[in-house]
């Protein structure tokens, strides 16, 4: 267990003190992948270092296991880093290093010796589907190839974290896939706990169990993906699930957005609603994505011909939650509009 | 080899026959001298380099303050012509080598000129590898020492080998120069014989032995810096 507490950052420069990180806490369990996303500037690499112990945070703790590394410095500092192992954004291998020799550094670094390398090595190339690599150069590879070197890397001295900054801005779709589930598969199969920084919220809705928002600084929002996506409330669900609504019709009385998961969706709520309830209902935009827990899934509607608190209770009641918009319906050009704004 | 005297006939040139007994030990103290300087310039320059990269932004200690120390220290040995740095140390060259002619007496002259100069070299070198290596050092439980060794030495190769071409043809130059305060080598055969006694197939064999010199130096150094780059 991974837990980060109070922490801040600031650099003093010429134009005077930068308040990057301004008290971030966040724990990440064994076995679970945290999502850390937020605009450019947010403070996410600022955070990424600060967690790779790359940079000493100007105060707060890192504790793994309840011990704080970010006091440490020196030989200790190099002998409790291997709990943490940073993937990097373009990969950073070593150019003029074999993928085996690549991966071999944090082993040769703590002077493991030579057969028992040799052994890991192979085991760790096999864990990321390189096997066959392991003698080529990182020129030869692939930038999704290159990924998975950095990966095996990253776990040759069995971390307790990963940490993984932008690791697949930049990777075609394809080999973004084939990371993405490379890293789903080490949460499950080695308990590990995953820090996933990005920008990219295709990613984060795919693997991330929780997400932590960051802005200015903050963390914004935090929670389970679920329960942010099943909130419609919630400014970064709607960014996870974005609704791609047609223009709103004119005649409606107001909208809601309906969140709700599950193994699989009955649409025939909306026509219950017409049907059972005597409203009319338009659908104006959904949003449905497969989440290794099950359905995830947002909607947005017009509603007419029934009052507000009463389809909301309705909704509850079968269990979907939703809720109202505060602008008006019938400006197709404003609801446009915000909707651009949510998908930043 | 033979030093000129005053008996000798001004305007006389060697035969072609003899140039080669000429030569060949001249050719051969330029190299020892070049050989014996770029030992010393890559310890020396090679640590002052690595000290100029770590000390700054990107380096491992880095250090504003020491940094700019050590630059103005290069600029200071860069800033100088060999012939003047050559004349001006000589109190220290005597002080170093007991003499102030010969091989030795044109080493020092020579290493503290190549120094700064193979400094920045490897400085440059270092420069050009990715931003993140660092980093990778640092996550990976590097020491220092492994830091230097696997992700900036190891890394630069190919740019170092480079680096040590152009200062060995420097080298070979200086020790030119070097030639007119009677260091030896085939510098001081050329104006001994070349400059002094217009010995004009003297100065041809010179300036043919400097030119292939130069471009087998070259040619080697590219090959090396291939050989040692990879895809
Ligand atoms: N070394 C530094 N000195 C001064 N300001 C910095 C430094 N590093 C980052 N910052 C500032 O911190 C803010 C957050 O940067 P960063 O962590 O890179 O954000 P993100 O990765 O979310 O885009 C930026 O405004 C940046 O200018
Ligand atoms: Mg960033």
């Amino acid at each position: 267990m991974i837990e980060i507490r109070q922490l801040h950052k600031h650099y003093d420069t010429a134009q005077g003190r930068v308040e990057v990180l301004k008290g971030i806490d966040l724990n990440v369990e064994s076995g679970s992948i945290t999502a850390v996303v937020g605009p450019s500037g947010a403070g996410k690499s600022t955070l990424s270092h600060c967690i790779s112990l790359l940079e000493k945070p100007s105060s707060g703790q890192i504790l793994v296991d309840g011990k704080d590394l970010s006091v440490l410095s020196g030989k200790a500092l190099r002998a409790e880093r291997r709990a943490i192992g940073t993937i990097f954004q373009n990969s950073a291998l070593l150019r003029r290093m074999t993928v085996a020799e690549n991966v071999a550094l944090p082993l040769r670094n703590l002077g493991v010796i030579h057969h028992e390398m040799e052994h890991r090595v192979a085991e760790l190339l096999a864990r990321v589907g390189l096997a066959d690599r392991a003698n080529s150069y990182p020129g030869e590879l692939s930038g999704g190839q290159r990924q998975r070197v950095g990966i095996a890397r990253a776990l040759a001295l069995r971390p307790r974290l990963l940490l993984s900054d932008e690791a697949t801005s930049g990777l075609d779709p394809e080999s973004t896939a084939q990371i993405l589930e490379l890293l789903a598969s080490l949460r499950t199969d080695l308990g590990l706990a995953i820090i996933l920084i990005t920008h990219e919220m295709d990613v984060v809705r795919h693997i991330a169990d929780r997400v932590a928002q960051l802005d200015g600084g903050q963390i914004a929002e935090y929670g389970e993906l679920r329960a942010l996506v099943a909130n419609p409330k919630s400014a970064t669900g709607s960014k996870l699930l974005p609704l791609r609504p047609d223009l709103v019709p004119a005649g409606y009385d107001f909208a809601l957005t309906v969140a709700y998961r599950g193994n699989h969706i009955d649409p025939s709520w909306i026509s219950k609603l017409g049907s059972e309830h005597g409203a009319t209902v338009a659908l104006l935009g959904g949003s449905v994505e497969a989440h290794h827990e099950g359905t995830l899934g947002r909607v947005e509607i017009g509603v007419s011909g029934i009052n507000k608190e009463r389809v909301i209770e309705v909704l509850d009641g079968w269990g979907l939650h939703a809720t109202a918009h505060s602008h008006a319906l019938g400006s197709a050009a404003i609801n446009y509009e915000t909707r651009i704004e949510v998908k930043v | 080899m033979s030093l000129p005297t005053e008996s000798s006939t001004v305007g006389t040139d060697t035969p072609w026959s003899e140039l080669g007994s000429l030569m060949l030990p001249a050719y051969a103290e330029t190299w020892a001298m070049v050989g014996i300087v770029m030992v010393l310039v890559i310890i020396l320059g090679g640590t002052m380099g690595l000290a100029l990269f770590n000390t700054d932004r990107r380096g491992i200690f880095p250090h504003a303050q020491s940094h700019a120390t050590l630059s103005w220290i290069v600029n200071m040995g860069r800033s100088l012509p060999f012939l003047v740095l050559m004349a001006a140390i000589i109190p220290f060259t005597k002080w170093v080598t007991g003499t102030t002619i010969g091989i030795w007496a044109a080493v020092v002259p020579m290493t503290i000129a190549g120094i700064p100069f193979f400094a920045r070299l490897v400085q440059n070198a270092l420069n050009d590898l990715p931003k993140e290596n660092l980093s990778v050092g640092l996550v990976t439980g590097g020491s220092p020492l492994q830091i230097i060794g696997a992700t900036q030495i190891r890394e630069a190769l190919p740019a170092l080998a480079s680096a040590i071409t152009l200062n060995t043809i420097s080298m070979v130059e200086y020790s030119a120069i070097a030639g007119t305060i009677g260091a030896g080598g085939i510098g001081y055969l050329a104006v001994t014989y070349g400059y002094q006694r217009f010995d004009m197939n003297v100065m041809i064999a010179t300036i043919l032995a400097l030119i292939v010199t130069v471009q087998i130096v070259q040619f080697l150094g590219d090959r090396i810096a291939r050989a040692l780059a990879r895809p």
